[in-house]
């Protein structure tokens, strides 16, 4: 069996499986046993906050109390960290025992971290999913196209949307937008001659999270012609030339111009 | 007092690096955008002195804002400052950088100060202190390698030059780089 297929099928085994999964893509929710938590069940809002906190920060390993209450306090102390944390595991693990160690958010010292290896995150997926892709990509063409899919059904939205003005979660927004720009910009490529269609679509949903992505402008172009529809596919290089122009005040590159022209030549 | 948050401007900025071939001359052009995250306003920029006039515009606010209550003489002078120091950093940011090409042993000794802060366990891991023993000399032998190097590959380009013919081809790869969350604190 193919390596990186397994990896695809243990990650969509995980998803299943998974005790805790939480959803951060377009909404936040958190499911314990394929049961939706109440939001009324988090209490104060800093309890969710250090979750996602968290889970914003699951790849720094072991974080510091005092930087996680740097970033969420403006003056906090430590019985307002232990009061979140308290919540969380509450949260987490309503049945834990107590004088117990907590499972899913791992102590060490006076270190935080996620245990990843429990806990399924749509983000996390996804980006896993992604690093499956690019391995696939140009060896096994029908695994990165399963793993780009799954990466792409997992995307509902930005990331944290009711934290965007919080500076802690910015970065793995950044982040998670340009992997899925990425996402669609290169299955689009690979369903060019297979779906057109699906490629227009793959490529309007890049452009919707960003106006200014040339190679989606280019791919729409190509995948218009692939369907016959000239029109369109002018149309499509007249759109990127305006939002370049309006955004950079430049002109699209030479292979958006070139494509453009052999268009019209046809 | 004014809050730490109202005190604070992050910004978020994401450079697409496109490099391509034109009448057979490579080329590569910088696009960016530039994100303020307290304010969710954004600003795409092929020129990073677009970029440079957003933050300042948005830090100017800050300063407006955290001053609102005082005379306009006092808001003024504070204004004035405050692009003082923004010139100063826009300024001297690159100088710091090009003083670490310049003498990376100072700045590894820099480095070494601030590892060693952190305890005897890390200095253990690292062996930092044989980094120091590197000398002048060394560097000196790394910057005669490299010189050497660049002739080489200049010869190599000649020749490449001398053989081939220019051809009319477009070839385009594109890189996207994130500037991790630059943050400005003011504090009063």
């Amino acid at each position: 069996m193919n390596p990186l297929s397994d990896r695809l099928i243990e990650l969509k085994q995980f998803q299943k499986d998974a005790i805790i999964r939480i959803q951060t893509l377009g909404q936040f929710h958190l499911w314990i046993h394929n049961e939706k938590i109440d939001s009324k069940k988090w209490g104060r809002d800093k309890t969710v906050q250090l979750l996602q906190y968290l889970i914003s920060n699951r790849q720094r390993h072991a974080l510091h109390k005092e930087k996680i209450m740097d970033h969420l306090w403006e003056d906090g102390d430590d019985r307002d960290f232990k009061v979140a944390l308290h919540g969380v595991n509450k949260v987490l693990e309503p049945e834990r025992p107590s004088r117990t160690e907590p499972s899913y958010v791992i102590r060490q010292g006076i270190s935080y971290q996620l245990d990843l290896e429990k806990v399924w995150i749509d983000v996390e997926a996804l980006e896993q999913y992604i690093i499956i892709g690019n391995e696939a990509f140009g060896e096994n063409q029908a695994i990165a196209k399963e793993a780009y899919k799954e990466a792409i059904a997992l995307y509902r939205g930005v990331y944290l949307p009711n934290r965007v003005f919080e500076d802690w979660s910015s970065e793995e927004r950044e982040k998670i937008q340009i992997l899925i720009l990425g996402a669609y910009v290169i299955l689009a490529e690979i369903l060019l001659n297979e779906n057109p269609l699906e490629s227009i679509r793959l490529a309007q949903c890049a452009i919707a999270i960003d106006n200014t992505w040339e190679d989606a402008y280019r791919l729409q172009m190509q995948a218009y012609i692939k369907k016959g529809n000239r029109p369109q596919a002018i149309k499509a290089y007249q759109k990127c030339a305006d939002v370049l122009e309006k955004e950079y005040g430049i002109e699209p590159l030479p292979a958006t111009k070139n494509l453009l022209k052999e268009i019209e030549n046809i | 007092m004014a809050k730490k948050a109202d005190q604070t401007a992050s910004f978020m900025v994401r450079f697409n690096q496109i490099i391509f071939e034109e009448d057979g001359e490579s080329k590569v052009q910088w696009r960016g955008k530039v994100s303020h995250v307290q304010g969710g306003d954004d600003k795409s920029f092929s020129d990073f002195k677009e970029a440079v006039a957003f933050i300042q515009s948005k830090l100017a606010d800050l300063t407006l804002e955290a001053t609102k209550h005082e005379t306009p003489e006092v808001q003024d002078s504070l204004l004035k400052k405050s692009f003082s120091l923004w010139k100063t950093i826009s300024k001297e940011g690159p100088k710091v950088i090009l003083e670490t090409i310049k003498d990376p042993r100072k700045q590894v000794a820099n480095i070494q100060d601030q590892i060693s802060y952190l305890g005897e366990d890390l200095m253990d891991k690292v062996h930092i202190d044989q980094w120091r023993n590197a000398s002048r000399s060394d560097f000196n032998t790394i910057k005669d390698s490299i010189s050497a190097l660049a002739d080489e590959v200049k010869k190599l380009n000649a020749k490449v030059d001398a053989i081939s013919t220019p051809a009319k081809t477009t070839k385009t790869t594109k890189t996207t780089k994130t500037a991790k969350t630059t943050r400005a604190t003011k504090k009063k």
